[in-house]
């Protein structure tokens, strides 16, 4: 079933009197349990697309479509509650916040989505995501002191722990070598399959599409069919 | 709060030195306040210590009480309907003690009332700085404009003019040694401004203040360090927190991203604010109070606790307004440039 569907979503920059088409009309549906990835050359217009798709940047035509409603005519207090409560980030980077331990960046998250959970019941959800992400010996450690791997599988259990319903992930694995790529890509399809996510993933590794469902190619700010 | 309570503890040489220099700004101008103060009291303290209520000089002192004569008739007259007015004369002199050592003081007499002291003719009464010059009650001091010499009968604590301290005399001495047969100023406790009478000017208490030579340009030009003082503070925490939001604007993109409100991380910072302000705030508080009981004899110091707590609400204002006028930078931040920007 498709709970996120993108609607013929251009976008164009405007600098002075020159202005450029980066994305040209762009339709998609994305599927639960299924992780998507978008796939193409520098400057196809993929981060742009994954950024529209998660509310970061409007679109300048276009619908963006989750669970029944239209994200480009909404207003931005009205996406922030969106991303806070529905939607997971995974960057290239994993951005964490350097002075909270590896179990306060998941508390974090759950007060940022205004969880209705009792205090226990969080401490409870963030143990057993980090044990779902192996990293439960590691949660009074602060970033600083964690691998590059290790910080993002922490970024993952942050975008997961409020339980969103779609995954966006922008060149997850960028930062990381290739055995710690494959055992986060790993980890993300595995999620997806079990928490029922729609994931939306951009990468320009061939060898991570190994673990995707469908892979959409761009090019030019348009879709390869 | 919590998170910013965090970030402060795992950050704490940072706001350790932004902490510092709150502490050192607001101290300096607590101890600038209280030399104000003190120079104030130093100044007129004779008058300061009076209640509120109006003074009455001649129309024609041109607002100088040196030059203000209070017809007889008209003192007379306030004296007898206002049980509680006083008329009284200032002038600058010297006393010579019993070993010839010159004093300077302010000779003040004045006619009956709660407000001065009395004094019977031949008599003194100084102000107790001058017991640390070696002064003693029984002591005979003696005058130039003045035939006989004048017993010292006791001793007042805080009683200063034009930094000089006070000696009480009667008024028949007075007029030995001034040739001056009428009191200079009439005073009216618990008095409006409406209460006029004929040929003479009234004024307030801080009115009066003003029209004392020197009082109204020194306490200008310390009250203007003060108030340098408590802007560059304001500065300060602007440009602190200005620089702190700067490092910070990756993570507040990110914050941002991930759904987290605007609101939210304002809050961060205002709670970070006060919790630094009000920590050095407290210490110089406690520090410029120890410094006002322990402060030498000689140094014109005086810092009430309302002046800190005035001063320390008005630091808390302007840090505000400070860290506030920084963090527009908070609100600008767009998720996508943090995104962009790499690891914090």
């Amino acid at each position: 079933m498709s709970i996120f569907t993108l609607k013929q979503v251009r976008k164009t920059f405007t600098q002075g009197e020159a202005s450029e088409e980066i994305l040209k009309g762009i339709s998609l549906s994305l599927k639960e349990g299924e992780v998507t990835a978008l796939v193409g050359a520098s400057g196809s217009g993929k981060s742009t697309l994954l950024t529209i798709a998660a509310g970061l940047q409007p679109a300048s035509n276009g619908q963006i479509q989750f669970d029944g409603k239209n994200l480009s005519v909404m207003n931005a207090e009205q996406v922030r509650k969106i991303r806070a409560k529905e939607f997971g980030f995974v960057f290239q980077f994993a951005h964490l916040v350097p002075f909270l331990t590896v179990e306060e960046q998941l508390m974090l998250m759950l007060d940022v989505s205004e969880s209705t959970l009792t205090k226990q019941a969080q401490k409870r959800k963030v143990t057993e995501m980090l044990e779902f992400v192996e990293m439960s010996h590691r949660k009074k450690a602060y970033p600083a002191s964690l691998s590059g791997g290790e910080k993002q599988r922490v970024a993952i259990a942050r975008a997961l722990i409020h339980q969103p319903k779609v995954l966006f992930a922008d060149e997850p694995t960028a930062s990381l070598d290739s055995k710690k790529s494959k055992d986060v890509m790993k980890l993300i399809r595995d999620l997806t399959k079990d928490l029922n996510l729609t994931t939306l993933m951009v990468t320009h590794d061939e060898e991570m599409l190994a673990y995707v469902d469908q892979i959409v190619k761009m090019s030019d700010g348009t879709l390869v069919v | 709060m919590k998170m910013a309570w965090k970030e402060m503890k795992k950050n704490k040489a940072r706001f350790l030195i932004l902490g510092s220099i709150v502490f050192l700004i607001s101290f300096l101008t607590f101890i600038i306040s209280g030399l104000a103060n003190g120079l104030s009291q130093d100044n007129a303290a004779l008058i300061k210590d009076l209640p509120d209520g109006q003074f009455y000089l001649n129309e024609d002192a041109d607002q100088n009480y040196t030059f203000s004569r209070i017809d007889k008739v008209i003192q007379t007259d306030i004296l007898k309907n206002h049980q509680d007015a006083v008329a009284f004369s200032i002038q600058m002199g010297f006393l010579h003690d019993e070993s010839e050592k010159q004093q300077s003081v302010s000779f003040v007499t004045a006619t009956d009332s709660e407000w001065f002291p009395k004094v019977k003719k031949g008599e003194i009464i100084l102000d107790r700085s001058l017991e640390d010059e070696g002064i003693t009650i029984g002591d005979h001091l003696t005058n130039p404009q003045f035939s006989g010499h004048l017993t010292v009968k006791g001793f007042v604590d805080q009683k200063k003019f034009s930094h000089a301290p006070v000696a009480f005399i009667n008024k028949e001495d007075f007029q030995e040694m001034y040739r001056v047969y009428e009191m200079q100023l009439v005073f009216l406790p618990e008095a409006e401004s409406s209460q006029e009478f004929t040929s003479l000017e009234s004024f307030s208490n801080s009115e009066f203040l003003n029209t004392i030579p020197s009082y109204k340009a020194e306490q200008m030009s310390l009250n203007m360090i003060v108030w340098f003082l408590v802007v560059i503070s304001g500065l300060l925490f602007a440009i602190f927190f200005y620089m702190m939001n700067v490092q910070k604007l990756g993570l507040y993109g990110i914050l941002k991203a991930i759904g987290m409100k605007t609101s939210s991380l304002f809050n961060m910072m205002w709670t970070q604010m006060v919790v630094i302000t009000t920590i050095a705030l407290t210490l110089a508080t406690a520090l410029s109070q120890i410094f006002n009981v322990l402060a030498p004899n000689g140094m014109p110091f005086h810092l009430t606790l309302d002046t800190t707590i005035f001063l320390s609400v008005v630091f808390l204002l302007i840090g505000f307004i400070g860290a506030t006028v920084s963090g527009i930078q908070i609100k600008k931040v767009q998720p996508l440039q943090a995104i962009q920007q790499g690891e914090m």
